[in-house]
């Protein structure tokens, strides 16, 4: 894929970071309003938001950092 | 042979040049002073200036929703549904003029959009490779006219500053009326002894402010995603997305015999690998929607905003940024859908590497 193609790639990261952490803790104080169970699942749900967004974006960027290193190797 | 000796700057001769600075300069003075900026500072120092009200303008009122000025069957019809169809008449009255008299040897009008177009496909052609571009250039080219239309369109004056005037006897208005009457958006009148809310709409606004209109182009971007993928790669491409192929193939082999607990574990992970592209897929649709609308948005009030603070004059610097930021979003929708197309007809394995 060319430049422009992994830099239009990129600029889904904004949200797809903000929707992965948001939804986790909206899904997080659901589960606590629910079963009264606050602040259990609200933390739970951030750090499973935070995990998602971190390994989703380790996947988006994966595929720019390979297309550079095949660059690298080939010159 | 020598250059004629030019006289004067940018293209005029002094005098020109000179009469032109004059106009903008009165232009500016007497824009901010009877701008809000303007009539602040000349109250706090005490000076009377009263403008003649064509000059003055009132504060603008963004609304987000977009009011319904009438229905059709029973289906609203709002004012940036309006402004979409005006794009759309636009959009095929220029392809019919364009392309009702092609030439070989091409005139100014058709090279203008020749070039136009050729950039488009080139750029497809640089990202969906050789073969595909050809599939992907009507829609691609689609999105692209459509949304760099709605939103230079959207620039026009008329756009915005055509008012389209509503009166709703108060007899029969259900919900409370706020006090005061001038807060938002309407007035009580009176004619014929009878009282009238007077709904003050814009007749026509960028089809592109209406949370509906990007979100519309997302869906049909991710339904065309959908379809290429599944065309091209069939069952691989919803395997991306649902892969319990390898869990259950090392279930299997458990309940064989042979316990195969890294292939359980691989495949549960190949599960939360395949849910993460369907969220990432759907986060794509929020934020197409949200990336254009935002955009879009916050154009036209920061418009607004100069033209009441400011009148005449500091709008027109934002005017060039508004047309550079409609040209960029309409190339990234367009180019986002190329992307996510391209990928989806690209065989996983091939991918990776």
């Amino acid at each position: 894929m060319s430049r422009w193609a992994a830099a239009l790639r990129l600029t889904g990261i904004g949200f797809f970071i903000a929707a992965c952490i948001l939804g986790g803790i909206l899904a997080g104080l659901w589960i606590d309003n629910k079963l009264d169970t606050r602040p259990l699942f609200i933390l739970l749900g951030l750090a499973v938001g935070l995990a998602v967004a971190f390994t989703g974006v380790y996947r988006m960027i994966r595929l720019v950092i390979d297309n550079r290193q095949d660059k690298e190797n080939n010159q | 042979m020598t250059q004629p000796k030019r006289r004067g700057c940018l293209g005029c001769s002094f005098p020109v040049l000179v009469i032109i600075i004059i106009v903008f300069l009165a232009l500016g003075i007497f824009g901010f002073l009877s701008g809000a900026i303007g009539q602040e500072l000349l109250q706090k120092y005490g000076v009377d200036i009263k403008f003649p009200d064509w000059m003055v303008i009132g504060q603008p009122e963004p609304h987000l929703p977009a009011p319904v000025l009438f229905n059709v069957f029973g289906i609203p019809i709002t004012n940036t549904l309006i402004a979409s169809w005006i794009t759309v008449v636009l959009l095929v009255v220029i392809s019919y003029v364009v392309t009702r008299r092609m030439k070989i040897i091409p005139g100014r009008l058709q090279t203008l959009f020749e070039s136009f177009l050729g950039w488009i496909f080139d750029l497809c052609k640089s990202i969906a490779g050789d073969k595909n571009a050809r599939r992907f250039f009507p829609i691609i080219a689609t999105i692209f006219l459509y949304v760099l239309l709605n939103a230079w369109l959207s620039l026009i004056p008329g756009y915005g500053s055509i008012e389209y005037t509503e009166y709703e006897p108060v007899a029969t208005h259900t919900e409370e009326l706020p006090a005061g009457g001038h807060e938002g958006e309407y007035t009580i009148v009176t004619k014929d002894g009878v009282d009238y809310i007077e709904h003050r709409h814009e007749l026509i606004r960028g089809a592109n402010t209406d949370v509906n209109t990007p979100l519309a182009i997302a869906i049909i971007s991710f339904v065309v995603v959908a379809y290429f993928g599944l065309t091209s790669l069939g069952m691989g491409w919803l395997r991306q997305y649902f892969n319990f192929g390898p869990l259950f193939r090392s279930l299997g082999q458990t309940f064989k015999g042979k316990l195969n607990v890294m292939g359980i574990f691989s495949g549960a992970i190949d599960i939360f690998v395949g849910f993460l592209e369907l969220l990432s897929r759907f986060i794509t649709i929020i934020s197409f929607t949200f990336r254009l609308f935002g955009n879009m948005t916050a154009g036209e009030i920061l418009l607004l905003i100069t033209a009441f603070l400011v009148p005449w004059v500091l709008a027109i610097p934002f005017y060039g940024l508004e047309i550079l930021i409609g040209f960029v979003q309409a190339f990234i929708f367009s180019g986002l859908t190329l992307v996510f197309i391209t990928m989806a007809v690209t065989p996983h394995e091939a991918e990776a590497h």
